[in-house]
């Protein structure tokens, strides 16, 4: 036998639980995704020799998870590292550097991996146009073999762990906590913003810029007004080594959107949501979507497809930006991009519980 | 993808040589601004491009010895600060460095290094209604360009309204509304209240029991 203060107690209890297990529940992927991605970790670390093996595999805590930066091999990073975590993938066997791969295409969506992979494609390029001018002890190294691969902690469907994979302009950040795959904080960029293969011409970014500019073209005079700074943005405002800070959002709001430009946006969105795994960007676009009137949308610099501008998304659980370098004439051929959830990087909400 | 990635870099590369892969002639500096009922405080991040480290790396090693001392950063950091103009409606608001932290000479030279620089101001006394705060970097504009910023208020009480700048963001205006303090301590004695109530109620519930 209850009395009425207890049962109002235990309706709220029930309210609440009801609550939490939907919002678990909408936010949490199936465990197959990290099940998967433990299985690649534990392949790819069995490749690798002790030593080896000590470098790959570091402990996760709030130190080693930050070392991640847009910056290049031999310079000191944001946050005063000298060398991302993880071994590299010049110093790996090809069975090795295969295994490696393969943990980052099982955490990762096929598109993102692709993403990931031109990125590194296009330093690639701007290693074998910097080389011949290089002096013979310059600290400062590009291409392929300067992507490192880390895990941080030990891989498990239950408890936190970490998947890095970055170099100059990548920083895949995957926190996995049991159900949760979490893609925040993300850096990528590209110098070049495009290059050619076989003939064919690949824009790692592309999309990101052509949407945008889309989108920004999509809005009306008024709307413009509302959403363009006027301002020059020459950089990232929260890149790397910002963990932690939110700024006050600006532009326009896209609750005064129309269905169709709201649309646009979450399909700009997705450019950086769907490079982890579908189960888990599912969750995350649900996420972004449910909070849409609240986002808002900024602009800065020419709305001509071609030319360099920044624009930012910012949300309750989300902050895109979006950065071009200004360099020399061609201010569109250096671009840097951030993806952070300032309620959830690196799987806060996780350790919360 | 895959293929591309297996056609051993094999590329077709269609632009000029440009090795440069960082900013090159260009101070970044870097400025967020955090609200609070007391004080302001200010984050700046300095960082120089390659080609014009060589003017900014005497103004931190000022003996020339090929590393920045705690007080030559120190040092550099008040310069920067005299440079520095914060006003909350219209009345000046002296800052005070409580931090830098200087990179070494070299990731300064390669385009990486970072200089930090933390500073506080106290404007105790901030009553409710819209503020106008304003911030003006003028340290060394003939080479740098700005990112200037609100960060989102820790305090619930304060919001900011908008942002303001000049095109360069050399300068921002940031308006925000501070709540009466009143209306959060009402909330908090109500809290405390529904708390005091509940454990009252548990506590006579044995006595209230057949």
């Amino acid at each position: 036998m209850s009395s009425r203060p207890s049962r109002v107690l235990l309706a709220v209890l029930v309210a609440f639980g009801t609550v939490g297990v939907a919002r678990l529940q909408r936010t949490a992927p199936s465990t197959d995704a990290t099940a998967r991605a433990v299985a690649a970790a534990e392949a790819f670390l069995a490749t690798l020799d002790p030593g080896q093996r000590l470098k790959a595999n570091l402990e996760l805590n709030e130190k080693t998870r930050t070392v991640w930066s847009n910056l290049p091999t031999g310079t000191t990073m944001q946050v005063g590292a000298t060398e991302r975590n993880g071994l590299k993938l010049g110093d790996m066997k090809p069975e090795q550097e295969k295994a490696a791969l393969a943990l980052v295409a099982a955490t990762l969506s096929r598109d993102g991996f692709q993403k990931a992979m031109a990125i590194v494609d296009a330093d690639q390029v701007l290693e074998t146009r910097s080389a011949p001018s290089r002096a013979p002890t310059a600290r400062i190294r590009f291409g392929r073999g300067e992507y490192y691969v880390g895990v941080l902690g030990k891989p498990s469907t239950t408890t936190p762990w970490m998947i890095q994979f970055g170099g100059h302009h990548l920083a895949i950040n995957v926190t996995l906590a049991g159900r949760q795959n979490v893609l925040t904080p993300t850096h990528t960029g590209t110098q070049p913003a495009s290059y050619s293969v076989d003939g064919r011409t690949i824009r790692p970014l592309g999309d990101e810029n052509d949407k945008a500019f889309a989108l920004v073209n999509a809005l009306t005079a008024e709307q413009q007004k509302e959403a363009i700074l006027g301002v020059e943005v020459k950089n990232l405002v929260l890149g790397p080594g910002t963990d932690g800070k939110t700024i006050a959002p600006e532009g326009i709001r896209a609750s005064v959107f129309t269905p169709a430009q709201r649309a646009m946006l979450v399909d700009l969105v997705r450019e950086w949501v769907d490079i982890l795994g579908d189960e888990a960007a599912a969750a995350k676009m649900k996420e972004v979507q449910a909070n849409l009137a609240e986002t808002y949308f900024a602009w800065a610099g020419p709305t001509t497809n071609g030319k360099g501008a920044y624009f930012r998304i910012q949300g309750p659980t989300v902050l895109i930006e979006y950065a071009p370098q200004g360099q020399g004439d061609n201010s569109t051929d250096h671009i840097h991009t951030i993806y952070r959830d300032p309620t959830n990087d690196y799987a806060a909400k996780a350790a919360a519980r | 993808m895959r293929k591309i990635f297996l056609a051993g870099m094999v590329f077709a590369v269609t632009m000029p040589a440009e090795p440069a892969a960082h900013r090159l002639d260009e101070y970044l500096q870097a400025a967020r601004l955090s609200l609070a009922h007391d004080r302001i405080t200010l984050e700046l991040d300095l960082t120089p491009g390659v080609n014009i480290a060589s003017a900014i790396v005497p103004l931190l090693d000022r003996d020339g010895d090929h590393t920045i001392s705690p007080a030559e950063a120190g040092a550099y950091g008040q310069e920067v600060l005299k440079d520095l103009v914060v006003e909350l409606d219209g009345h000046l608001v002296p800052l005070t460095l409580t931090r830098v932290e200087a990179p070494s000479i070299e990731a300064m030279r390669d385009g990486s290094g970072t200089i930090q620089l933390r500073a506080a101001g106290n404007v105790e006394g901030v009553s409710a209604g819209r503020r106008r705060l304003d911030f003006r970097n003028n340290h060394q504009p003939e080479m740098s360009v700005y990112l200037a910023n609100a960060l989102i208020p820790e305090d619930a009480d304060l919001h900011v309204a908008g942002q303001t700048r000049d095109p360069r963001q050399q300068g921002v205006r940031i308006e925000y509304d501070v709540r009466p303090r009143w209306r959060a301590r009402l909330l908090w004695l109500l809290v405390a209240a529904a708390a005091v109530s509940t454990l009252m109620v548990r506590r006579a519930r044995p006595l209230l029991a057949p």
